[in-house]
């Protein structure tokens, strides 16, 4: 459905001619092929409603204007950065979409340690920009092309780095926001015009309204700009690397050290885990080469780190005895960047970290430790420049199981349980990539998260085959079930599912009610209808923001007044 | 040969992971927040619809019949330039996507439905009638430039190289001095050289970057046969856009002599010790690699296979796929050039090599969409700017005119060389 001829209008005298569009390819290229990068929703074989308009908006008093104009005519209005996922396309008929595109400042506050930044920030660019003053900023798991600010104010952001520098949320202070009525709020010291440096005062702290625990997606307005917290980065003033493409390596000095960590048991990796948490001797932690399949990640390093490999050398990598030994030797395994601030703290961290592993049996793998591959996974942990790594196989990939709830001594026990779930459907099915069942990977937690883990099992398909696709999308709900037994919550496959239906469109407020009053405290959702009603009066954004309209509340009716607790 | 259409792509249309990686050089190698895009087009025109990845979204829509061209849309498909900075990007982690020649299908498929921007069809109509795709230039003066220089004429007699200067060189006045200072130094390194004179022709390269594959196959398969018939062993370019379409669109329809760009030949000879750069060239300064001489320019490789899906979903090439990524280009051949040459010292800018930024003449877009190619142009010098060299130097002539056009747009000016000015002060 088109925009009124007049209402287009205003909005082009907001942004001006060339920063708006209703041209049908420019609709099209803003939906959601919710197939091809999910992220949690689905996989279905369909996209998102197209919306009316496409605006990118220079600063925040355009985008103040046409929030104000969107609660003027009624219209819904969402904004995203890089799209890299189905929360940030709108999810009804009657819908513009913001690119924040326009919006991409870095202003580095060295003496401050932080960085002012703005939505079209990504991640590589502010790691590239702190550098050049002895700081770097946490990466969060989605890699360096992600916006900074799209997953501080919006979404979560944990990170391989995010043991040393926090994870987004964590890291965010003061920021600056257009509410959905049009307001503009400037949370913490920024409020009261102290400048950027505390989240939390002197001045309004609303942020647990505006972004809460696990970001609201763009559904409590527009943050417009954000301070976020750095950490010292002990290399040079940009970061250096070598090689061919696409495996590069990093060239740095010898207090960066990259180690593939391994362990005989998975208590035995808990335990390591434990350890070097509380001791703070990483810089970087992650299982992260797992996600190409514990059968398979020996084969993929060496393909990735050589710029001659491809694909199709997989069969015969996979049965060369030596990368078959390597690969056994790291099934229980974490990769670890360590940086000393000094090479007598570099020594600290070397000795501290051998300590660990003769204390639970553990050892370095050789194979990752060849110059070629450990240089090449120092950049790819320092970067996350090259987190598309995730669609290498087929060109789409979903997470799930999500074995996040308990601690890493709960996770980790029920690690070969689920693999052996995924392994007998990769035997049983060709849906997805059969690459030995357990492809679970995911961080360390954060500096304070006191050992929680996100872990994620890769699930490798091909959206171009609607059969991989329906079989993915009948595989997570199995896994669904499965968490919901073991107590771990909602699998991660499906975590957009609560917010946004298979057919791509918001939930609507009775679906809410159905859901939420059920719950075990669905006062909650209650309180949350109540703070939207206040901030967002015309309901003009999404759904990611979870309410229970209290009408629909009926005292005493959520699970845990029953004493139920799922 | 058979051309492929588009929908022969629905495959990798569908498995665009919509990463955005690209719109950005590879993002190890960014060193700022200014100079972190890579793609002229989505950088440009902003929307993500101009990247690669909106490419392949607007691509799978055509090829579903969901989206019909407007004028809008036309633009849209013509405005990429054909410049590779995406297929470079993408393909740091997908080794089964390839996004230039996708971006080249959907200017065909859009041109196979009847929609093209007027200044293409004069280039082509020139294409046509006067064998240039520059406008209002003449056959009969394709020579003019060559006056004079003794060379020999390989339509009557036999030579080892067979020099092709291309059009941008062999029209251009303001280039004329520098070409035929060029052809002097190659006959000072003892090469036997001859040109094709006036049979000489566009080498058709730039019809092919704006999807005129017709037009291109037409424009190579003459040239071909001429270029064979003259029994050369060896073909000596100037022009970036000469050397592509040589090396590898030429190789693609069964060319079989060596081809080199000026630079690979001086380098040779230098190594060879057959040239010595003895005049110190006092100054710094910055190198800008041409697309189709860097990230397009290895050589070409046969394949003709098929996709196959290994472990039930990983898809692979059989037999094994050359992977046109940027690895195997010309970088080193100008470097070592400026390393030779006494008293020149190099600084670079921060996109270089395999992910340098376009310099807004590729894709025939310096022509057809002037005002967006000198902005593409004006971002490279404000790179080169930053340098705080003395000049700006590369190796094509159409980079040249680009940078040239743009660099003194914001009243600060740097001199921009081809390379082979700065071989000539030197000897
Ligand atoms: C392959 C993959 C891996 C992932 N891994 C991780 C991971 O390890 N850790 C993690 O935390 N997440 C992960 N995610 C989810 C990811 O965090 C989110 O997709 C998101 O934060 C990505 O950021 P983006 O820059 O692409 O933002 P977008 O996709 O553009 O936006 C993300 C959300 O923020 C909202 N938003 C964007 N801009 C604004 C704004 N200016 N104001 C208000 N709201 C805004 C959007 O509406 C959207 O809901 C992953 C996603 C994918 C696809
Ligand atoms: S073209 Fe390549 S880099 Fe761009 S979105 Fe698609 S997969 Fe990613
Ligand atoms: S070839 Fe160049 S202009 Fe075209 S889409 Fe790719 S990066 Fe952009």
């Amino acid at each position: 459905m088109a925009l009124v001829r007049e209402i287009y209008k205003e909005f082009e005298e907001i942004v001006g001619i060339g920063n708006i569009s209703e041209e049908p390819v420019v609709l099209e290229t803003y939906r959601c092929v919710a197939a091809q990068s999910s992220a949690h929703y689905g996989p279905y074989d369909q996209r998102t409603p197209t919306p009316q308009a496409v605006l990118l908006p220079g600063s925040t008093e355009e985008v103040q204007k046409i929030v104000l104009l969107c609660n003027k005519h009624g219209i819904h209005f969402k904004a995203s950065t890089t799209f890299w996922s189905a929360q940030g396309y709108i999810g009804s008929d009657n819908a513009i979409q913001l690119d924040m595109r326009r919006m991409n400042k870095i202003e580095v506050d060295a003496k401050n340690q932080l960085a002012i930044i703005e939505p079209y920030a990504i991640a590589a660019a502010i790691q590239a920009e702190t550098m050049k003053h002895g700081m770097t900023c946490n990466i969060q798991g989605a890699g360096g092309s992600t916006s900074t600010l799209a997953s501080t104010a919006g979404w979560q952001g944990p990170g391989p780095s995010s043991i040393f520098t926090g994870t987004n949320y964590d890291n965010m202070l003061s920021a600056e926001w257009v509410l959905p009525n049009g307001e503009i709020l400037r949370t913490g010291s920024a409020g009261s015009g102290d400048g950027w440096f505390c989240g939390e005062g002197p001045g309004p702290s609303l942020r647990a309204i505006v972004r809460g625990v696990a970001g609201t997606a763009g559904d409590m307005g527009v943050c417009t700009k954000l301070a976020i917290k750095l950490s010292p980065w002990p290399g040079p003033t940009y970061l250096p690397s070598t090689g061919a493409p696409p495996s590069y390596k990093a060239d740095l000095y010898e207090n960066f050290k990259y180690y593939t960590l391994c362990f005989p048991t998975w208590e035995a990796w808990a335990e390591a885990v434990r350890m070097i948490h509380e001791n703070r001797i990483i810089y970087i932690g992650h299982r992260q080469f797992n996600m190409f399949g514990c059968d398979m990640k020996g084969a993929m390093v060496n393909i990735l780190s050589d710029p001659n490999k491809q694909l199709c050398d997989l069969p015969d990598l996979l049965e060369d005895e030596e990368i078959k030994k390597q690969t056994e030797s790291m099934r229980i395994d974490v990769q670890v960047v360590i940086a000393g601030m000094t090479m007598l703290d570099m020594d600290y961290k070397e000795k501290a970290l051998d300590e660990v592993l003769r204390m639970v049996g553990g050892w370095k793998n050789e194979m990752m430790l060849k110059p070629d591959i450990a240089n090449w996974a120092l950049l790819y942990l320092i970067r996350m420049g090259r987190k598309n790594l995730n669609y290498v196989y087929c060109g789409a990939y979903e997470g799930h199981f999500g074995l996040s709830r308990g601690n890493y001594f709960y996770s980790a026990s029920l690690v070969e349980e689920a693999s052996a779930i995924k392994r007998e459907w990769e035997i049983k099915h060709n849906h997805m990539a059969a690459v030995g069942g357990n492809s679970s990977m995911g961080g360390l937690g954060g500096v304070g998260g006191g050992g929680g883990v996100s872990w994620e099992f890769f699930a490798h398909f091909d959206a171009h085959d609607k059969e991989s696709i329906k079989g993915v999308c009948e595989y997570f709900n199995k896994t669904n079930q499965w968490m919901a037994q073991k107590g771990l919550g909602g699998c991660m496959g499906k975590l957009n599912e609560s917010s946004r239906r298979p057919d791509g469109y918001n939930r609507s407020q009775e679906e809410f009610n159905k859901t939420f009053a059920s719950t075990p405290q669905p006062e909650v959702f209650v309180y949350q209808w109540m703070v939207k009603d206040a901030f967002n009066p015309k309901k003009l954004s999404g759904s990611y923001y979870k309410t229970l309209d209290p009408k629909a509340f009926v005292e005493g009716s959520g699970a845990a007044s029953r004493g139920v607790f799922i | 040969m058979k051309e492929k259409t588009l929908a022969d792509y629905k495959a990798m249309q569908e498995r665009c992971c919509n990463c955005s990686y690209c719109k950005w050089i590879p993002l190890d190698k960014i060193k700022s927040n200014r100079f972190a895009y890579n793609c002229p087009a989505n950088a440009y025109f902003k929307f993500n619809t101009y990247s690669a990845r909106g490419r392949f979204q607007a691509g799978l829509a055509v090829a579903n019949e969901e989206l019909d061209y407007t004028e809008g849309m036309t633009q849209m498909v013509h405005s990429c330039l054909s410049c590779g900075a995406c297929d470079v990007a993408c393909k740091i982690s997908r080794y089964n996507l390839e996004p230039l020649e996708h971006n080249i299908a959907l200017k065909a498929d859009v041109i196979e439905k009847g929609h093209t921007i007027l200044a293409q069809k004069v280039m082509l109509n020139t294409l046509a009638t006067e064998g240039t795709l520059i406008p209002n230039m003449k056959k009969a003066d394709r020579a003019v430039w060559s006056e004079g220089l003794g060379f020999k004429d390989l339509a009557k007699e036999k030579a080892e190289v067979l020099f092709f200067p291309g059009c941008k060189y062999g029209y251009d006045k303001t280039l004329k001095e520098t070409l035929r200072t060029t052809v002097s130094l190659l006959l000072n390194m003892e090469a036997d050289l001859g040109v094709l004179g006036e049979s000489e022709m566009c080498c058709g390269g730039r019809a092919w970057q704006m999807g005129f594959e017709k037009e291109f196959s037409k424009t190579a398969d003459i040239n071909i046969s001429k270029i064979q018939k003259t029994g050369a062993k060896i073909i000596v370019t100037p022009c970036a856009d000469c050397y592509h379409a040589l090396k590898r669109l030429y190789a693609e329809r069964g060319l079989t002599m060596e081809v080199l760009h000026v630079v690979e030949y001086i380098d040779r000879k230098v190594k060879e010790g057959r040239v010595t750069f003895t005049k110190p060239v006092n100054m710094t300064v910055t190198y800008h690699d041409p697309c189709h001489l860097g990230r397009q320019g290895a050589p070409f490789v046969p394949w003709n296979g098929t996709e196959k899906k290994i472990f039930n979903q990983i898809h692979t090439w059989e037999p094994r796929r050359p992977r046109n990524n940027g690895a195997n280009g010309i970088y080193d051949a100008p470097r070592n050039i400026l390393e030779a040459i006494p008293g020149i010292r190099l600084v670079e800018m921060e996109r270089i090599r395999e992910y340098s930024w376009c310099c807004g003449a590729g894709g025939g877009c310096g022509q057809s969409m002037p005002a967006y190619a000198e902005w593409v142009a004006g971002d490279r010098v404000a790179e080169a700017k930053s340098t705080a060299t003395d000049a700006l130097v590369t190796a094509c002539p159409w980079c040249n005119g680009m940078l040239s056009k743009a660099v003194g747009k914001d009243g600060e000016t740097m001199p921009v060389y081809d390379l082979l000015e700065l071989v000539a002060r030197a000897l």
